[in-house]
């Protein structure tokens, strides 16, 4: 989901065989989906990660078939957007149904098991988690619920491919099967509320055995994290340890590796190439490599400065994500953010804004109320930096005194806190109170960690950097032609009379349209006061969202709410940004 | 009684809750019992172990979530 819905096309011929992947939410259908297809989707620890659906060919069957991730639901009554999905595939039909069951919440799973039934599709069962449950002392036995389901049931653990092949085969059987007849007695039973969970508990009763075990450590864990003590303190450390890992772990790399190779080895390198046939001090040779250098620069900002602090961050990220750690933040901080209108459930669309705004903004769909969709993408366009730009920060700021980078994320809270409160008040609707499963706390499978980071990163290196190249070399014109004088002349009554800052700093406002971080970067050489880089990275905080994501916002949100968006997160930036100069200045004239 | 005032660490059975289809779809139906595992501060949710598996509820919600406790 990251981006766009960007699944291949797939050609389906005559032939080709249809599967469905369908499930409760958080069961590993997007874990089956990409080990079946190689079809990249970032799956996570909680409900809702896949919000549109995604198909792919299925690898390694001996015929042709495309297999289609539904997103999950816990019905199929059609009451969200997400189950009138499911229904309307269900309806349109399929050669087999792959039914994931989470083997440690076996009850609920099969109460949709069973309402799958009467469409009279063949059906295979994949009972996920079977590692899981175990240790939990879950012990089912899938033949005997595989004689009460009447269709294959399979054992896997699809995050360490335990099962899969089992699966592949089960599935190349199904066109041979009989046709598969739900009877009308059968049909009335089910269809009924009460008597379907009677029958599942009949089912459960035969097929599951439990044993009284210790609780593990982790179970422990997911436990005492989801009070609030010591959950709030635990969160706290969480969120220190992250920073810390990050920020320091960033600093270090940048330090002294990829600073040094840039300014020791590539820059005199790649100087001393343009100069053996450029005469130096021509309009060219600065565009190449002068202060704007585009050779230079193009290195040095997005590799030597923002990746190895991207990297982290999704390091870390995608842990959390896998642990189901998120969601209990969601719980913890719920009642506090349901005053700026948003339940908990909605951290984790916050969080991952932090990434990039674009997942937040299509994570946001899991929201179950309008209001709360556009509160959420609001406020994660105008006050949450993604890490592209934190990157900026932390070398912008950081070096200047960790008290200012304190000062920019307090300013960020503060923005969300009101601005949340406001659109709360000002917005008709209302925001759902929070009914949200809490997953089993899990130690993350480091493999699937390491495939999501590459996934990620190599995300930002492939899409970031054609925006982020015509930027500099955009910048490294105007700079170099002089043009430069032209424009600040020209935004000097508001970046100078306002906001207090040189005109060159014109430039940065004018690059932060294509990238959020190229709002802060270009402020790095202009030998700026404490006050100017402050006032500046305020600025850039609240200033427009990046091209792309205006594009996400128009695209899921019209384009008057898309552009009412960025209007206001235009106009909060000089607002709050002149505020905070001219106060200063205010105040240090008067002392 | 309604499931908010249940205290933390104690069970009760669900007599009567809400049309709202995910509570059932999560496992809360009448008859069940559950246990009240924490609730969080500033009107925050509380959170119910229905089987093996733990839910957020909202206050609101849980408010007219009808229960008898059982010891």
């Amino acid at each position: 989901m990251d981006c766009h819905n960007n699944s291949p096309e797939v050609q389906v011929g005559k032939d080709t065989l249809k599967f469905l992947l369908m499930g409760n939410p958080n069961v590993g259908k997007s874990v089956v989906f990409s080990k079946l297809t190689g079809v990249e989707v970032l799956a996570a620890n909680y409900t809702g990660t896949t919000v549109g659906y995604t198909k792919g060919k299925i690898r390694n069957l001996k015929k042709d078939g495309i297999l289609i991730d539904v997103p999950g639901t816990y019905g199929l009554e059609a009451t969200s957007e997400a189950e009138e999905v499911a229904v309307s595939f269900v309806k349109e039909g399929a050669d087999a149904i792959i039914c994931v069951l989470d083997a440690t919440n076996l009850e609920r799973n099969l109460n949709f098991a069973l309402q799958l039934k009467k469409f009279d599709i063949p059906m295979v069962f994949v009972l996920n988690l079977v590692d899981v449950a175990e240790q939990q002392g879950v012990i089912i036995d899938t033949e005997a619920l595989s004689k009460e389901l009447r269709a294959p049931v399979i054992p896997t653990v699809a995050v360490r491919n335990v099962g899969l092949r089992d699966l592949l085969s089960e599935m190349e059987k199904v066109e041979k099967r009989e046709k598969e007849v739900c009877y009308t007695a059968e049909k009335e039973l089910l269809e009924e509320e009460e008597s379907r969970w009677k029958e599942i508990g009949r089912i459960v009763e035969k097929v599951q055995t439990l044993e009284e075990r210790e609780p593990s450590f982790i179970e422990k864990l997911g436990y005492a994290s989801m009070q609030p003590w010591p959950g709030i303190p635990l969160a706290i450390i969480v969120l220190v340890v992250v920073l810390g890992f990050v920020v320091g772990g960033g600093k270090a790399i940048r330090g002294a590796l990829l600073l040094p190779f840039v300014f020791n080895v590539y820059e005199p390198a790649m100087t001393a190439f343009v100069g053996s046939f450029i005469a130096e001090g021509t309009i060219i040779y600065n565009v190449l490599v002068g202060d704007y250098g585009v050779l230079i620069k193009i290195i040095e900002w997005p590799f030597a400065l923002v990746l190895p602090y991207i990297t982290l961050f999704y390091i870390a990220l995608s842990t959390l994500e896998d642990s189901g750690y998120l969601p209990r933040i969601g719980v913890l901080m719920d009642g506090a953010l349901r005053k700026i209108g948003v339940q908990g459930g909605s951290i984790v669309p916050f969080i991952m804004g932090y990434g990039c705004a674009i997942p937040a903004i299509l994570g946001s769909k899991a929201a179950t109320t309008h209001k709360e969709r556009v509160i959420v993408a609001s406020l994660v366009s105008l006050a949450v930096p993604c890490t592209a730009q934190t990157a900026a920060f932390f070398v912008l700021l950081g070096d200047e005194s960790i008290w200012m980078l304190v000062g920019v994320y307090g300013l960020s809270i503060l923005a969300m806190i009101v601005g949340g409160g406001v659109l709360n008040r000002m917005l008709p609707g209302k925001v759902d109170p929070m009914l949200l499963e809490i997953p089993n706390l899990l130690k993350p499978d480091l493999k699937t960690v390491a495939q999501k980071i590459k996934i990620r990163v190599k995300h930002y290196l492939v899409e970031a950097q054609v925006p982020m190249a015509l930027g500099i070399l955009f910048a490294a014109i105007i700079a170099e032609t002089g043009l430069i004088h032209g424009i600040s002349d020209f935004l000097s009554p508001v970046v100078t009379g306002w906001l207090g800052l040189p005109g060159e700093a014109g430039l940065a406002l004018m690059l932060g349209i294509v990238r959020r971080e190229l709002a802060v970067l270009p402020l790095l050489d202009m030998n700026l006061t404490s006050l100017q880089i402050f006032t500046g990275a305020t600025v850039a905080l609240f200033y427009l969202p990046c091209l792309s994501v205006l594009a996400i916002l128009i695209k899921e949100f019209k384009l008057k709410t898309g552009l009412a968006i960025a209007g206001t997160t235009l106009v909060a930036a000089f607002v709050i940004g002149g505020v905070i100069n001219q106060t200063v200045r205010f105040i240090s004239s008067i002392l | 009684m309604s499931l908010y005032t249940i205290k933390k660490e104690h069970r009760c059975i669900i007599e009567n809750l809400p049309k709202i289809g995910l509570l059932k779809s999560l496992g809360l139906r009448e008859g069940i019992n559950v246990a009240i595992k924490s609730k969080q501060p500033m009107g925050g949710p509380v959170i119910v172990q229905v089987g093996r598996r733990c839910v957020a509820i909202a206050q609101d919600i849980a408010k007219d979530i009808q229960v008898r406790e059982v010891s």
